[in-house]
């Protein structure tokens, strides 16, 4: 989405669990990696994750979940960046997300799942890697 | 370039977003963008609020938020954050207060990290205010990263600042060193259900009614509030004298000053920083050769050398401007 200056990510949490450690984690290395971090707290709304996705003009967004409820809050969220035109976010999660769901959540546009006891290093490489391939010009290759 | 001034100005939330992202990078057309809003905007107050990290700004900004929106008002908010002297990364985290806002659309709210500068702002601040200006929020509020003694940077730029304080800001001591308290122009004591502010807000009313500043202002210094952001309590009459103090930075020979006074602000804050990439070039060839080197041994005076090294450095900026702004963005370019 731009040029000069970190990527900035936003780290957020849908749904209703309240656990936000391994979001905090996440929020302290990518810090730590050098990325501009939007923090949104616990228990968002897919509205407020995308509103602010927009308005902070983030060049990834990465959703933490152990609720069970993926499927449903992660479609919604997916489902509202296409209302807003801002599909080439590169789109993350992490959390207690069974294998079985990962295909679809795949499918849905989530370039990346990682699960409990992923190394912090392969993270850091995998968010690197998909950030340096986001298209150049977003507008054009999202509609 | 146009086009997207347009843009913002019927009120597309993604074009401000991602202008705001062009002024923040500095990259490309950023230059060309910062000059047209310069001319296009300057008639909307900017509030500043500042403060010691945890006082409470983002949340008292997120209840005054709930009560400019009652009032109709299209509020805009930069909230600023340090960026990590270690890996150029930032935990933006201000908005996680004001998320009850997220929502509304007459709310634009936009985390800024400094991008290592010192004075409680980044450069980009104010493009960014501007931008929110031209998007038709009004007012829009400015929030510090949490300061210290040393950050007086919102001041030269906002139209009226709100210092905050709250207990275990330290003691009296404290408050008579120079620091935040002699750019208020309005004082407010957070978090007054905790014992400690009390004594606090008594220490601040004793302390202003002293200084040189209160003596010096006709209607006796800058206003004292005690308050609970959280709760909102005393939140209405804090408001109530903002608003008073909004309207009256609206005629024309107020915002001329406004607008003076931060196209000083951005100039100098733009030649500082040409002064100081050409000073870091010659700094690192200086640190090669013998003078420096004698400098080291104590053999010769600092004073002479850092003169004639700073009279070197303005030479080559003015002799080589276009060069020198093409060298920063190959630069940047390598870095990315």
């Amino acid at each position: 989405m731009k040029d000069g200056g970190p990527k900035r990510i936003l780290i957020g949490k849908v749904g209703l669990d309240g656990h936000d450690r391994g979001a905090k984690f996440i929020v302290r290395a990518l810090r730590d990696a050098g990325y501009e971090v939007i923090y949104t707290g616990i228990r968002r709304t897919p509205e407020q994750i995308v509103r602010t996705a927009v308005d902070e003009d983030v060049d990834a967004i990465g959703l933490s979940l152990l609720s069970g409820a993926h499927n449903e809050l992660f479609e919604r969220v997916v489902e509202l960046l296409k209302a807003e035109r801002a599909r080439d976010v590169v789109l993350f999660a992490g959390g207690t997300i069974p294998d079985q769901d990962i295909p679809h959540l795949e499918a849905l546009g989530f370039r990346r799942i990682f699960t409990p006891g992923t190394p912090l290093s392969e993270i850091l490489s995998a968010l690197a890697d998909e950030l340096a391939s986001a298209p150049a010009t977003p507008d054009e290759a999202a509609t | 370039m146009d086009t997207l001034v347009d843009k913002i100005r019927q009120h597309d939330r993604r074009s401000l977003a991602e202008a705001m992202s062009l002024v923040d990078s500095d990259a490309g057309e950023a230059a060309r963008l910062k000059d047209l809003l310069r001319g296009a905007t300057a008639g909307v107050p900017w509030w500043g609020f500042t403060g010691p990290p945890g006082v409470g700004k983002s949340t008292l900004i997120d209840a005054l938020l709930t009560r400019l929106r009652a009032a109709c008002r299209r509020v805009g908010v930069l909230a600023l954050d340090p960026t990590s002297p270690v890996s150029d990364g930032a935990l933006l985290g201000d908005r996680v207060r004001m998320m009850r806002h997220a929502e509304d659309r007459d709310v634009f709210i936009r985390s800024l990290a400094t991008r290592r500068c010192a004075g409680g702002l980044s450069d980009a601040t104010l493009h960014c205010a501007r931008l929110l200006e031209l998007g038709g929020f009004d007012p829009v509020l400015i929030e510090t990263v949490g300061v210290g003694q040393n950050e007086a940077d919102i001041a030269s730029i906002a139209d009226f600042c709100v210092v905050l304080l709250g207990p275990g800001y330290g003691d009296y001591i404290q408050l008579i060193k120079a620091g935040p308290l002699e750019l208020a122009d309005v004082v407010v004591v957070n978090k007054c259900d905790m014992p400690e502010a009390q004594r606090l807000l008594g220490e601040v009313r004793e302390e202003l009614r002293h200084s040189a500043r209160a003596a010096a202002e006709s209607e006796g210094g800058p206003a004292i509030f005690g308050i609970e952001a959280k709760s909102g309590k005393g939140v209405e009459l804090l408001l109530e004298h903002l608003l008073a103090r909004d309207q009256s930075a609206r005629n024309d020979e107020a915002r001329q000053r406004a607008q003076r006074r931060r196209v000083l602000s951005e100039i100098r804050r733009s030649a500082l920083r040409s002064c100081a990439q050409t000073m870091d070039r010659a700094l690192a060839d200086f640190s090669s050769t013998s003078v420096f080197e004698e400098l080291v041994r104590g053999r010769s005076s600092l004073s002479t050398v850092a003169s004639q090294l700073g009279a070197d450095a303005l030479a080559a900026l003015t002799s080589g401007a276009g060069d020198n702004s093409k060298r920063t963005e190959a630069a940047r370019n390598t870095r990315r």
